[in-house]
């Protein structure tokens, strides 16, 4: 497929878009995100745990081949105002936990990785190998999630 | 030929006699041996494989080990005649199974100690299994350890050596099973043997008792899992931005978690910001997809189960404010980075949606 630049006469040969799998989550999170917007808009009420509440959604929805997706979905629907990311305090624990923590290497390790587990949408139900690969994931959803919010603000400012 | 016969039969009555002195010297009763050996020197149809490895015994010490029938024979000639005495009677015996010079050659080291001959002898046979394996721990990861393990098992023929070597065998019988309970004297031998040196048995696919380290089920699973978790944080510390000078699953724990946090907080900051701003926005899909949203840094890393996440590219279609439900597809390009370049300056140079829109500080 071939698609051009308005102003240049460069082309562009592009790929399978389906196979791009950055590619294919924007699609699909923007696509989830921005009529689910409208919709708030139109109905005046657009709280912030609301509009949260849709961008998890659609982060959720996006992303479902993904174990953590599930887990988000089921938070989402069973709450009305889910506050699924963590909010500035962890951070604070973490660093009070490290002070309070002794020399135990391997200790210190198992509460790291269960601070991780609780960071993301259901990794307490995970083992510890699976969490991690799902964090891998959950971190480049994060990402792209929050490119496409950034440019869907620019976009509207 | 008929000259070389002569010879042959020169040599073998000069074996014959060497033979008979063996014999006397040695006290073995290796009658079976000779009984082979005949054959091999009576025999008037001399190949010429054979007839060199006769002339390659005669030019060497005569041994009654090496009247055998293995072309690969001529290796045996760094055998002293004098550690005959040394060797069990079975041992030759032993030697028997060597099809390669290799594990011949390395033979000659092991007559400084008697006795523990046919052991070494397996030991060197197990150690080139070894060898073996250590380049697939290349693979595994365990790289590190397995240069030292190398090393490790080509030095020191001592006495300590032998003993560790005589547990190799059933190690190598071992190997395929996925997990062994071993016995505790065994452990006590490598933990003897883990003082010489320190580098640990490395892990095989199939979960090999390390060396120096308890062989119990429990704590073989332990260590499978912990070569896993530890795969999978080199992953991420690839993910993960500026980690890549970290060591230590500690600090790179708290990187992760920090850089998840700080993703998380980011959304949450452009969700309230989005609620701010949102009855006012008049949201055009298509503009928002034609954007750069999909440049990511420019870095090409390996991700958990989504391959590739690189660098992507959006273009911008023709602007009509439709909401289309159908989205153009964007052109991609792969790990391109010119191409990336390119379309940045084309997309400066576009008047329509273009801000100043540089996600991720790119």
């Amino acid at each position: 497929m071939e698609r051009q630049i308005i102003n240049k006469k460069k082309r562009v040969f592009s790929l399978e878009p389906n196979k791009n799998p950055s590619a294919v989550f924007t699609r699909k999170y923007t696509s989830h995100l921005v009529p689910a917007l409208k919709k708030l808009n139109m109905n005046k009420n657009s709280s912030k745990q609301t509009v949260k509440h849709e961008v998890d959604m659609a982060l959720a929805l996006s992303a479902q081949e993904f174990a953590w997706s599930r887990f988000l979905l089921q938070k989402l629907s069973s709450s009305t105002n889910p506050t699924t990311t963590t909010s500035s305090s962890d951070g604070i624990r973490i660093l009070e936990r490290s002070d309070k923590e002794g020399g135990n290497k391997e200790g210190e390790i198992e509460e790291k990785l269960r601070e991780l587990q609780k960071l993301l949408p259901g990794g307490e139900e995970m083992n510890v190998e699976e969490m991690l690969s799902e964090i891998g994931n959950y971190i480049k959803c994060l990402e792209l999630q929050t490119i496409a919010l950034k440019s869907i603000v620019q976009d509207s400012t | 030929m008929g000259g070389e016969s002569n010879e042959g039969g020169e040599m073998g009555f000069k074996h014959g006699d060497d033979e008979s002195g063996g014999i006397s010297r040695v006290g073995i009763t290796s009658m079976p041996l000779y009984a082979k050996a005949d054959p091999f020197f009576s025999s008037a149809d001399w190949d010429p494989v054979v007839n060199a490895a006769a002339a390659g015994f005669s030019s060497s010490h005569y041994h009654p080990s090496m009247a055998m029938d293995n072309p690969g024979m001529s290796c045996f000639s760094h055998y002293q005649p004098g550690s005959v005495s040394g060797f069990a009677g079975d041992m030759p015996a032993s030697l028997l199974p060597f099809g390669d010079c290799g594990g011949g050659g390395q033979i000659g080291h092991f007559l400084g100690s008697d006795k523990k001959g046919e052991r070494l002898i397996r030991a060197g046979e197990s150690s080139h299994e070894d060898h073996h394996q250590v380049s697939d721990d290349a693979v595994l990861g365990a790289s590190p350890v397995g240069k030292r393990r190398l090393p490790e098992a080509e030095s020191q023929w001592n006495k300590k050596a032998v003993e560790e070597f005589q547990e190799d065998p059933q190690r190598g019988n071992d190997q395929s099973q996925k997990k062994h309970k071993n016995d505790q004297s065994k452990e006590t031998v490598y933990k003897e043997s883990s003082q010489s040196e320190e580098a640990p048995k490395e892990n095989y696919i199939h979960m090999r008792a390390r060396r120096g380290q308890a062989t119990n089920s429990h704590s073989l699973a332990e260590r499978v899992r912990r070569e896993k978790i530890s795969e999978r944080m080199r992953l991420l510390q690839e993910l993960v931005p500026g980690c890549n000078k970290i060591t230590g699953k500690a600090v790179m724990l708290d990187e992760i978690i920090n850089y998840v946090q700080s993703l998380q907080q980011q959304v949450e900051f452009l969700s309230m910001k989005l609620a701010t701003v949102n009855p006012e926005i008049n949201i055009d899909i298509d503009r928002i997809l034609a954007k750069d949203l999909l440049q990511s840094r420019d870095r090409n890393t390996p991700t958990l189960g989504l391959n590739p996440f690189a660098g992507f590219q959006g273009n911008i279609p023709n602007l009509s404010a439709t909401t289309n439900p159908q989205y153009n597809p964007l052109p991609q390009t792969t790990l391109e980075s010119e191409l990336q370049n390119l379309y940045q300056m084309g997309f400066v140079s576009n008047p329509s949606t273009m801000s100043s829109f540089s996600p991720n500080g790119n």
